[in-house]
């Protein structure tokens, strides 16, 4: 039997393969690791597409909670910067501070609400104290409203009612946006 | 790395090579910060709003009057009930897989064949009961919106 050197000897078949023989060479192994940049910047330009697509100049409105579900709408407009009353299961909120707890808006019949009303006048004087001088920002009465879905319209009624007391009589009703065809793919899933 | 490193030029008169080499250093540069300002800057849930008036409010300065009819979509726990001009139009809740709901889709009907025979009009009054949920009031006005019914005043129902 022949004497050989100690190590991985490749077979017959690989011995003779360009590409597999490679693997047993006992050439010195260059210094630098070339990384296949191709790809990379193929990832890279879809994913700045994606987010350009998406942009939005106007950021967040609203402040998303856990206990808001929002209910959906296909054709609803842009929400403007304005003041949010949000009423989860739980509380009724007013720009992010608690006034009140939602269950106590769902008892009695009376329709007003001092702490909303008080909060939302005080927002109506700094704003009209700021722009008491800028005729081109006139006060609009604009206020967004974010609900929870299952949330009855008794407690709604009665922070349109605090809203139009307080001068803020235009009332955007905030939901998710989703698009005609969302609706139809729902729709045929449905039937 | 493809292009990175440039050609070396030997001086001798040889013939040129057709690969053309681009320095995509300062493209991965750029990438990398459009990547990373709008990750940051990214809104991922799409809010919408759906401007209404509320009942007892002032009056819109820019709303010009209309020679329009009162038209009124009710939101009762039996389902939509569309009223105009003495007619009154019911759309019971229909069975689905999630219990009774309301019927959106013979509701939309129902808007686009007022809208074709007024196309002028464009106020409606929903009045929802107290116990219809927020998502169902916000349908309601969505589905106005939809026929073009835009000026939306929400009142209570008594």
């Amino acid at each position: 039997m022949a004497i050989v050197s100690p190590g991985k000897r490749p077979g017959i078949r690989i011995q003779g393969s360009k590409v597999q023989s490679k693997k047993f060479g006992r050439g010195k192994k260059g210094a630098y690791a070339s990384i296949m940049l191709t790809s990379l910047i193929d990832v890279m330009t879809i994913l700045v597409m994606f987010l350009l697509m998406n942009f939005s100049a106007n950021g967040e409105v609203l402040y998303m909670t856990k206990d808001i579900k929002l209910p959906d709408a296909f054709h609803g407009a842009q929400l403007e910067r304005a003041p949010v009353v949000s009423v989860s299961a739980d509380a009724v909120t007013f720009d992010g501070k608690m006034l009140l707890q939602t269950s106590d808006l769902e008892k009695g019949d009376v329709l007003n609400v001092p702490e909303l009303e008080d909060a939302l006048r005080d927002e109506k004087r700094r704003y009209e104290q700021i722009h008491a001088n800028d005729p081109d920002h006139p006060f609009k009465g604009l206020v967004n409203v974010q609900a929870d879905k299952h949330i009855p319209f008794k407690v709604i009624k009665r922070v349109m009612f605090a809203c139009n007391q307080s001068g803020f009589g235009n009332i955007n009703f905030a939901a998710l946006a989703r698009s005609v065809s969302e609706a139809k793919t729902v729709t045929a899933s449905n039937n | 790395m493809a292009g990175a490193a440039p050609q070396e030029h030997t001086g001798k008169g040889g013939k040129k090579s057709l690969d053309v080499d681009f320095n995509l250093v300062p493209f991965i540069d750029l990438l990398s910060c459009c990547l990373c300002f709008l990750l940051i800057t990214a809104v991922w849930t799409q809010i919408a709003g759906l401007q209404v008036a509320s009942s007892g409010g002032p009056p819109d300065p820019q709303q010009k009057q209309e020679n329009t009819i009162d038209v009124k979509l009710m939101l009762t726990e039996k389902g939509y009930s569309l009223s105009m001009a003495g007619a009154q139009i019911d759309i019971p809740k229909q069975n689905g897989p999630q219990g009774a709901a309301y019927d959106r889709k013979t509701l939309d009907e129902k808007l686009k064949t007022l809208k074709a025979s007024l196309p002028e009009q464009s106020a409606i009054t929903v009045q929802p009961e107290d116990a219809v949920a927020y998502s169902d009031l916000v349908e309601a006005v969505d589905a106005c919106m939809g026929q073009q019914l835009r000026n939306v005043t929400v009142a209570p129902m008594n």
